[in-house]
């Protein structure tokens, strides 16, 4: 009796999978709309990157002003092989499109070609990995994000000046990119200008705070410190806050954080320019659902990076106040 | 007869404290190589630098010392930093703000302790699990986002007591407590036996489930401490900040011959582990080493340090042993 009972249950099990696969298959077909929303996979580089974070929470919100799509978002930790596999996962599931913000472009960019096989709209951004066939991206361009920096700071920065430099991860994209353009746009320029310290600070503010303090005792003059996020450069800056001497001292960095623009309104900064999650969240959301509804094919943007300074401080101080990262 | 005895001194300096050889070498090295090194403020920095990764080490000192580890000290640090920042910017009392940090933390470190003496899960897994959750915790409470505008919270990390740094304040009182209770009281005593040999130590009486239960409550005592002295001195509740911390203090803890076997370890030893990475870290910036050739070289220093010791110690022991053949034939 128990085998006959076993036997009915799997059989029942087998019937209801299988209804449940011809349910969906239904479903694909029916017209997409409020009830039947297009599908997005967002791979985030990691959750535990602030600025990637920022961008995830951007994404959330910006999803809830379009009724026929919905977003889900899923972690990368920061590792390729998790990323990798959440790729895999979404092409499994039959995402209507994904988005992939790359934890290494060129580890992602197999996987990428994947989705794009497979029929699925793919878009690759923050950074973008250029060259996949069939893909779009949504970037803010990592060397001009640098260069408005640059620009001002040819002008600005003395002449013979003693400078410090922080850079991010190497081999990470925007580092790299941002450092490339320090190089071409200000440094070939300025060859009087002598760098008295580079160091590695991996984005981390205490880590930049530690080379600083070393480079204070080494240096009786830094002239700017240029930096390639605003986290390091407000690193930095804790340090020389307070001590008389640097209180010429320049500071350049790449972000737009509400720190930042805190430093910079309090004249302790002198500018930075704006990645900012909103902008680069309201263009992924349109783009994917301009090619989710076949509007258009393939689309490459960048957002702006406008550069902030004091002299427009005030509406990137209010843009952080909306968002409550600034209390009032 | 005189000779043999500057001879035993000398060999007992170099197998007991051949680690503080070490440090001095490598600050008499420095002291030459980089004029500014031995100015009183790089010292100051170097030492309020290394605050957090010591007061971080002293905790896994005892933990090791008593055959464990805590591999949750970074991400606990987060946590309970975080919620420290959190509590000063809304009763703006410093008091209540580390007392906030220490209760997380310690919450945390009861955790790790239940799990590996009530359910005996090995303390790399357990801490390992906490380290994971704690850094979730940190996210999700923050919603990965940092918290800025701190106000007088940046006093704990960044201001001074009695002229010297706060943060180096309270690394030499955690110091002292910590080299006090090794030395001076039954639970270090208890912690040296667990360590050595733990089944022994169960038979003689102790409770080693308490003791290894207090060891965790003193390390988050410690953690705690640490976590509100570094959101303080980077001025912002960073619930990523100190990632990797725990490996700063276990590479500090264990150059400072603190031996993962259980039951050999000195307070004063780890804080010349910390020391000796300080220093590396400091005149490689100073003298503008190559950042890629900087971590090729902390690495090759500390392997060098470690194995110095081990072959200082071994010498020791092969002296002693010696002696006791000799004396028996």
């Amino acid at each position: 009796m128990k085998k006959y009972l076993a036997v009915l249950l799997g059989f029942m099990l087998v019937v209801s999978m299988l209804s449940g696969c011809t349910g969906s298959k239904n479903e694909d077909k029916a017209e997409k709309g409020k009830d039947n929303p297009y599908r997005v996979a967002y791979i985030v580089r990691s959750q535990s990157d602030s600025f990637a974070a920022w961008l995830a929470n951007a994404v959330l919100e910006e999803a809830d002003k379009y009724e026929d799509m919905v977003v889900d978002i899923f972690d990368g930790q920061s590792s390729d092989a998790t990323q990798n596999a959440l790729i895999e996962n979404a092409i499994t599931s039959k995402y209507d499109a994904i988005i992939i913000q790359p934890n290494n472009g060129e580890a992602q960019r197999a996987y990428a070609e994947k989705a794009v096989e497979a029929g699925i709209i793919t878009i690759t951004t923050n950074a973008r990995i250029d060259g996949v066939n069939g893909a779009s991206s949504v970037d803010a361009d990592p060397y001009e994000q640098a260069k408005v920096n640059a620009v001002v700071a040819l002008e600005q920065i003395p002449q013979n000046a003693k400078v410090v430099v922080l850079d991010g991860p190497p081999g990470n994209f925007h580092a790299d990119a941002r450092r490339e353009s320090w190089k071409k746009e200000f440094f070939d320029k300025r060859p009087d200008v002598k760098i008295v310290g580079e160091e590695i600070a991996n984005w981390n503010k205490d880590e930049a705070m530690n080379y600083m303090e070393t480079w204070v005792q080494a240096n009786d003059k830094i002239d700017a410190i240029i930096s390639m996020n605003d986290n390091m450069a407000a690193g930095a800056l804790e340090v020389i806050k307070n001590n008389p001497k640097f209180k010429e001292t320049l500071a350049y960095g790449v972000d737009g954080t509400a720190e930042a623009v805190l430093l910079i309104k309090d004249g302790i900064m002198t500018s930075t320019s704006l990645q900012s999650a909103y902008d680069l969240a309201k263009a992924l959301l349109d783009t994917s659902h301009k090619l989710v509804t076949g509007v258009e094919k393939q689309i490459d943007i960048d957002i702006e990076c406008p550069l902030i300074n004091k002299d427009n401080v005030s509406e990137y101080i209010e843009m952080h106040k909306k968002a409550g990262a600034i209390r009032n | 007869m005189k000779t043999n005895r500057i001879n035993k001194l000398y060999a007992d300096m170099k197998s007991k404290y051949s680690i503080f050889l070490v440090l001095i070498v490598l600050f008499i090295i420095s002291s030459i190589v980089d004029e500014n090194f031995l100015s009183l403020n790089n010292l100051s920095n170097i030492s309020r630098q290394i605050s957090v990764v010591t007061i971080l080490a002293f905790g896994q000192t005892i933990l090791i010392i008593c055959g464990m580890l805590d591999l949750s000290s970074g991400s606990v640090l987060a946590l309970a930093g975080v919620f420290s920042v959190s509590a000063y910017i809304k009763t703006e009392s410093i008091v209540i703000a580390l007392m906030v940090a220490i209760l997380v933390s310690v919450a945390c470190n009861i955790i790790n302790g239940l799990m590996i003496t009530k359910f005996k899960a090995p303390p790399f897994i357990a801490t390992l699990a906490m380290m994971t959750m704690a850094r979730g915790a940190a996210l999700l409470y923050t919603n990965g986002q940092n918290i800025y505008q701190i106000g007088d919270y940046i006093k704990l990390g960044q201001g001074f007591t009695f002229g010297i740094p706060t943060p180096i304040v309270f690394m030499l009182v955690i110091l002292f407590t910590i080299w006090y209770i090794l030395k001076h009281t039954v639970l270090g005593r208890s912690v040296y036996a667990i360590g050595g040999n733990e089944e022994a130590a169960n038979a003689s009486g102790i409770n080693v489930d308490t003791v290894k239960m207090k060891a965790f409550i003193i390390n988050g005592i410690f953690v705690g401490i640490a976590g509100a002295i570094f959101m303080s001195r980077v001025n912002g509740g960073m619930p990523n900040g100190a990632v990797g911390y725990e490996f700063n203090a276990l590479t500090a803890a264990v150059i400072g011959g603190t031996s993962f076997t259980g039951g050999i370890g000195t307070s004063l030893g780890t804080l010349a582990g910390s020391f000796i990475v300080g220093f590396l870290d400091n005149i490689m910036v100073l003298t503008r080493v190559n950042s890629y050739l900087q971590q090729i070289i902390r690495g090759a220093i500390i392997a060098l340090a470690v194995i110095y010791d081990i072959w200082a110690k071994s010498r020791r022991t092969k002296g002693t042993l010696g002696k006791v053949q000799a004396k028996s034939k």
